[in-house]
């Protein structure tokens, strides 16, 4: 009692065990995790083989493509396109459950609401929370009880498929094991075999366990931080309740019936909302990494003009030879004057040459 | 310290006037001194009375009643109007409110929390010492045979029952001036599914207690402010500011890598536990968080308060 300093130690000692534990905590998270060692055709082959269809669990996704900051109020003019972007900019959590091929429920997390695209048997609902909206749409039954094409391969087969189709513009490697969501991963890295693309490198990590991809993040050509990466924060392989995969609106819900295209394998989660029309005439140019999509100008040039005209436009693309482009980190896109786009993951001075040709 | 000083018998009542946790806490009191002599029976009463003190304050339940207020103008505000609220305009779940009362409850909720609340906390919890210093009756209460850190500790959880006491309160006068003024039915949540009554008041709850940890942190930060002055209103006014600086650095993308360690950046993140199936995830890194904060601005009072020279 003498020593009044001593009724100090606490103040001093609280906030430094706080800083170790900090600093601990990503040390221990990254530490190297011990697993029998495989090549880079066994790890594929595991994944290939990964039988899970029941599941649940947290994804975080994030990307960092380099845009602009984009306001988040505005015009609902604005707010469409910006709702759009907003997927491809910014960071989410997603909480994943799925049960069998045909039940599902996927929820995109927002502050104050949330988007949940529910499966259940031919049965998809859309429900959001913001403006309390449900559409429903009944999956034709081909779809429904379809197999997936991967099924007639056995992993073995798939993996060489596929290296074979990679391995002449792609180097594949395996990185440190990781570990996520609290299990061990072998760490795929495909690297681009070219210098003319944006792509630095895409990195799988597969779960040891179950061959269940945890974690992808893909890296631009310069930068140490992924650019877009998506993560499982916590995954259980247990059955999710039932309870879950059935829906039904709430009361006071706008409720809208929608039809599937007559498309035969159109995706649930591909809800017509924005316009799908006259996307035909794409040609893509070169193969591989630095591949380039060109998209002739339509005829009436109706869509472009919407888009030119949005003050998003001019925020987003920068003015250059023969356009406008738009950088980002993984992609770019030209806007030629005469009303064609280019787009791929490459520069925009190849987009230019190409433009050109 | 305490534990050296003599016990003389203090009085520890049961306290039926001040609800059951504090009933509960006067119980617990009971058992602990019948097995730890060491820890005086008037360190319990101590306790008790600054509740006694707390809550018969005049200005605590002028406090708690303008709380109670922001919901009931809501609801009132919502029936008046002749127009239907539109969804994504005004505090979320605004629109809500016409189809099921209990929202009443979540959007007080919502609109508390920035400013209310905290400046509610703040002028409690920076009056605990500070307040005691300026009347020159802390020396006292330090008379007592407790002891400073057990008055720390005393002061802080009568800073934490009010916490509770506010968010209850803004949740119950939400969910009676929906009872009065909507109809209330089957509750729907974030994620599309709809629970039954009884459920909706569990989540009710829940939330309530989901915000009431939100505010320990700050209540520590409070008290630490209230041990070094013995001008009431300088620790209220910098526990206010202090909570609102914080949260416009929360609202800064730039500065993003601080917005983890921000003590109100999970505050409004109970939305999640309006999700189906309850996500408790937030609940868990809040209250991390907020143990965080306790514990070091608890270690910087108790520092403070038991080098400091008690002259009033």
């Amino acid at each position: 009692m003498s020593r009044p300093w001593l009724k100090w130690v606490p103040a001093v000692a609280v906030p430094a065990v706080i800083v170790v534990g900090v600093l601990a905590a990503p040390l221990q998270a990254g530490a190297a995790v011990d697993l029998p060692e495989k090549t880079p055709k066994q790890v594929l082959e595991l994944a290939a083989g990964s039988g899970v269809d029941t599941f649940s669990g947290t994804l975080e996704q994030s990307s960092d493509l380099g845009l602009p900051e984009l306001p988040s109020t505005g015009d609902a003019a604005t707010s469409e396109v910006s709702d759009a972007l907003e997927l491809l900019t910014g960071s989410h959590t997603v909480r994943v459950y799925q049960n069998g091929a045909d039940k599902s429920r996927v929820q995109v997390r927002y502050p104050m609401s949330e988007r949940n695209l529910i499966q259940n048997g031919s049965d998809v609902w859309l429900y959001d929370s913001a403006d309390n909206t449900a559409a429903h749409t009944t999956l034709p039954d081909a779809a429904a009880g379809r197999t997936s094409p991967e099924e007639t391969y056995t992993p073995s087969d798939l993996a060489d498929t596929f290296l074979a189709d990679v391995t002449p513009n792609t180097i594949v490697s395996l990185g440190e094991n990781t570990q996520i969501a609290g299990r061990g991963a072998y760490e795929l890295v495909l690297t681009p075999n070219t210098a003319d693309t944006l792509v630095g490198s895409v990195a799988i990590a597969v779960d040891s366990d179950t061959g269940l991809p945890l974690r992808v993040q893909v890296f631009a050509s310069d930068a140490a931080e992924p650019a877009i990466e998506v993560t499982f924060t916590a995954v259980s392989f247990e059955a999710p309740d039932a309870d879950l995969f059935a829906f039904t609106p709430p009361a006071g819900a706008t409720v809208t019936e929608e039809t599937l295209p007559e498309r035969g394998d159109a995706t649930p989660d591909k809800t017509p909302k924005a316009d799908q029309t006259d996307h035909g005439g794409a040609t893509v140019v070169g193969t591989g990494w630095d591949a380039v999509i060109a998209v002739p100008a339509s005829a009436d040039g109706s869509g472009l003009a919407e888009l030119t005209t949005s003050p998003l436009y001019t925020q987003l693309t920068e003015a250059v030879d023969g356009g406008r482009a738009l950088r980002s980190t993984l992609l770019s896109v030209l806007i030629t004057d005469d009303g064609r786009v280019f787009a791929g993951s490459v520069s925009v001075e190849r987009l230019q040459a190409v433009a050109a040709e | 310290m305490s534990d050296s000083q003599p016990a003389p018998g203090g009085t520890s009542r049961g306290a039926p006037d001040t609800g059951g946790a504090i009933a509960g806490i006067a119980a617990a009191a009971q058992s602990a001194s019948a097995t730890a002599p060491a820890r005086p029976l008037g360190a319990w009463a101590l306790l008790v009375s600054e509740l006694n003190v707390l809550f018969r304050r005049r200005r605590t339940w002028a406090l708690l009643l303008a709380l109670a207020a922001v919901p009931v103008l809501i609801a009132v505000a919502v029936r008046l109007s002749s127009r239907e609220p539109s969804p994504g305009r005004g505090p979320p779940f605004l629109d809500q409110v016409t189809q099921n009362g209990l929202f009443v409850a979540v959007t007080g909720l919502i609109v508390s929390i920035p400013l209310f609340l905290p400046l509610t906390v703040g002028v409690v919890v920076g009056d605990t010492i500070a307040g005691e210093a300026g009347l020159g009756t802390l020396r006292y209460l330090l008379v007592a045979p407790a002891g400073r850190v057990w008055l720390l500790v005393v002061k802080y959880l009568g800073a934490a029952a009010f916490c509770l006491a506010a968010t209850v309160t803004v949740v119950t006068a939400g969910v009676l001036a929906g009872l009065a003024l909507f109809p209330v039915g089957p509750l729907t949540l974030l994620s599309g599914d709809t629970i039954g009554l009884a459920e909706s008041f569990g989540r009710a709850l829940l939330i309530a207690g989901y915000v009431t940890v939100s505010l320990l942190g700050l209540s520590a930060i409070g008290l630490f402010f209230s041990t070094l002055t013995v001008v009431p209103v300088g620790a209220m006014a910098a526990t206010i500011v202090l909570s609102v600086v914080t949260q416009v650095l929360d609202s800064l993308p730039q500065l993003e890598w601080l917005h983890p360690w921000l003590f109100s950046h999970y505050w409004l993140d109970f939305a999640d536990l309006l999700r189906q199936p309850v996500d408790f995830s937030s609940f868990g890194a809040n209250a991390l968080l907020q143990a965080g904060y306790l514990l070091l601005f608890g270690a910087l009072a108790y520092g403070r308060f038991l080098t400091k020279d008690i002259l009033s």
